[in-house]
């Protein structure tokens, strides 16, 4: 039992600095970006003596396969956004459809499954979302059904590839565990809880979809997959093969990633150069990436996720289907209090630092990943973060009818979380 | 019969085409003595969910700009308001021929809208179908949706709540 012994005279410090930076995240006053607040709240570890100063270097550069990770990550959606690919699969859902509201639905919930496995949840629900909203309005839909089958199947989705949410790359890298070994339990759980999404969906919105659309957009008046450079089309298939043989011989998914989107990038340049090719890239992300890495570190000299791991793990440590159930649900929590990148990077520090075995350790990573994905939808507004900037919104005077979309993340995210956890206990569990 | 009837239609879009024939059979065949104004409504909630809503939710990731998506999307739902009435002013055209039809495109909440637009155009009756999205539906508990029941208990003018048949 290391309960007792965990905290330091450090560990209120620790956790006032730790609060205080989430705090600002979440109100952002001054017009702070969260990128700054959480480097102001890593300089403040470093200040107070919680992170040496080389500690704090050595966290920042032992974070390089994420940091760079993102870059190629973001890049690589950018590229893929300048393309038209994502006009392209739209078009393509609204053929499919048929002119049928609920074939559009399903399609367009394919389409961002899609586009979040590979381009990332984040990717999915910010340049996926407007083009789908364009799409439905054509066909003179109303457009809410279909914008949030976006924004929640961008997370449902996400568990599925180590590519396709900040999270997973996080947890993988920071418990050691390899991406093939997460592939083949999370991709088959991510196709569950897709299926599980849209079984809501079409139980939430049976009376709101009609049995046809009111207006029939001709066909060929949809973009097609001829607009998008075939060269590009190509270089997008062998990115996914390269990572698919990256993933299976364990080469570190950042360097993987950064080649990736320097082969897309050249390859754009060569059919038409980019006005601004940079523009895209998530630097804030790195930001607040590499500055979460300096303050957990600090909370974590301190003893407190030493403390959290005793509290979330303390009874279950050695059962790794207890892990996965006990940490999916803690991680959810987490990610709707916080956060969800800080909640997963505290969680996995915790995980980190309580000794598992590597049964434990790989069910832990799974049941982190799935809490910290899916669970920021259960207020849909995703975490406190967002749920005050909505009230400040509607306090501006913009009409936000918020129970229409807190209804539908009540439904989804329980249900998605136990279609992904029910899969990966099948799965991902030695027995 | 000198004052000419208005009658505000409110139209979701989805509703059955069978609409005007009904209309039609309550309100007479038509004629220059009825003015019939369509009105739809654009509704904005949808709009803030796909640009302010994925846009605070997801501050980390470097963000497409903010104007140039709302503008696009205010364009989709301008063009599909226009294409819904030019549908919508040819089947009401067919069945009550001689009739003068206008054309209304509010933005905002649609049952807000509906009983605001009443009362602007100083509209004699209110017509709108009980569920507009899902076509027929028999009468019984939770037939009528949510805005014909708000336009129904806030109207200023009588409402003619219509439910086609199959």
């Amino acid at each position: 039992m290391i309960a007792q012994s965990s905290f330091t005279p450090a560990s209120p410090l620790a956790a006032a600095i730790f609060l205080l930076t989430i705090g600002l995240v979440i109100a952002r006053p001054w017009r702070l970006t969260e990128a700054y607040a959480a480097l102001l709240g890593a300089a403040a570890m470093v200040l107070a003596g919680l992170v040496s100063p080389n500690g704090a270097v050595s966290d920042v550069a032992g974070n390089w396969n994420v940091l760079l990770f993102f870059v190629g990550l973001t890049g690589a959606a950018a590229v893929a956004e300048r393309s038209g690919l994502f006009e392209a699969l739209a078009g393509t859902s609204a053929r499919l459809s048929g002119g049928s509201p609920r074939r559009l639905l399903a399609a367009v919930v394919a389409a961002g499954a899609i586009v979040a496995a590979l381009l990332s949840n984040d990717a999915a629900a910010l340049v996926l979302t407007p083009v789908v909203y364009v799409l439905v309005a054509r066909f003179g839909l109303s457009p809410l059904p279909f914008v949030l089958a976006c924004t929640f199947v961008a997370d449902a989705a996400s568990i599925a590839l180590p590519v396709s949410n900040p999270v997973n790359v996080i947890v993988s890298d920071r418990l050691g565990v390899s991406a093939a070994s997460l592939i083949l339990v999370l991709l088959p759980a991510a196709v569950a809880s897709v299926f599980a999404l849209l079984g809501c969906l079409f139980l939430i919105y049976r009376r709101q979809l009609p049995a046809r659309a009111p207006l029939v957009p001709a066909a060929n008046s949809w973009a097609s997959w001829s607009g998008v450079p075939r060269r590009l089309m190509a270089a997008f298939g062998v990115a996914v093969g390269a990572f698919a043989v990256a993933s299976a011989f364990n080469v570190p998914l950042g360097p993987t990633m950064a080649a990736v989107w320097l082969l897309l990038l050249g390859i754009e340049w060569t059919n038409r150069r980019p006005d601004r090719p940079l523009d895209g890239i998530g630097w804030s992300l790195l930001i607040f990436v590499a500055s979460m890495g300096v303050l957990v570190d600090g909370l974590s000299s301190a003893g407190i996720t030493a403390w959290l791991a005793q509290i979330v793990l303390g009874q279950v440590r050695d059962s790794p289907a207890a892990v996965m159930v006990v940490t999916a649900f803690a991680a959810a929590v987490g990610s709707n209090l916080v956060n969800n990148l800080p909640a997963a990077f505290v969680f996995a520090d915790a995980v980190h630092g309580a000794g598992l075995s590597a049964a434990s350790a790989h069910a832990a990573a799974i049941g982190t990943i799935i809490g910290a994905d899916l669970g920021p939808n259960l207020t849909p507004v995703g975490s406190v973060a967002t749920l005050l900037w909505f009230v400040l919104l509607r306090q501006r005077g913009l009409e936000v009818s918020t129970w229409s979309y807190i209804r539908v993340g009540l439904i989804v995210t329980p249900v998605t979380i136990l279609a992904a956890l029910g899969v990966a206990l099948l799965l991902g569990v030695p027995r | 019969m000198s004052v000419p009837r208005r009658l505000l239609v409110a139209l979701a879009g989805a509703e059955d085409s069978a609409l005007p024939e009904q209309v039609a059979r309550v309100v007479g065949p038509g004629g220059p003595a009825v003015e019939v104004t369509l009105l739809h409504v654009e509704e904005t909630g949808p709009r803030e969910l796909a640009t302010y809503h994925q846009a605070v939710r997801r501050g980390y990731w470097p963000l497409p700009r903010k104007d140039a998506i709302e503008h696009r999307l205010a364009n989709a739902d301008d063009e599909a308001a226009a294409a819904l009435l030019t549908v919508w002013h040819e089947r009401f055209a067919a069945a009550m021929p001689g009739i003068e039809i206008a054309h209304l495109v509010a933005r905002g909440r649609p049952e807000q809208e509906i009983v605001t637009a009443a009362g602007r155009l100083h509209a004699d009756a209110i017509i709108l179908c009980a569920r507009p999205r899902t076509g027929p539906t028999e009468p019984g508990p939770r037939s009528v949706g949510h805005v014909a029941r708000f336009v129904i208990d806030h109207s200023p003018t009588p409402v003619l709540l219509i439910r086609v048949s199959s």
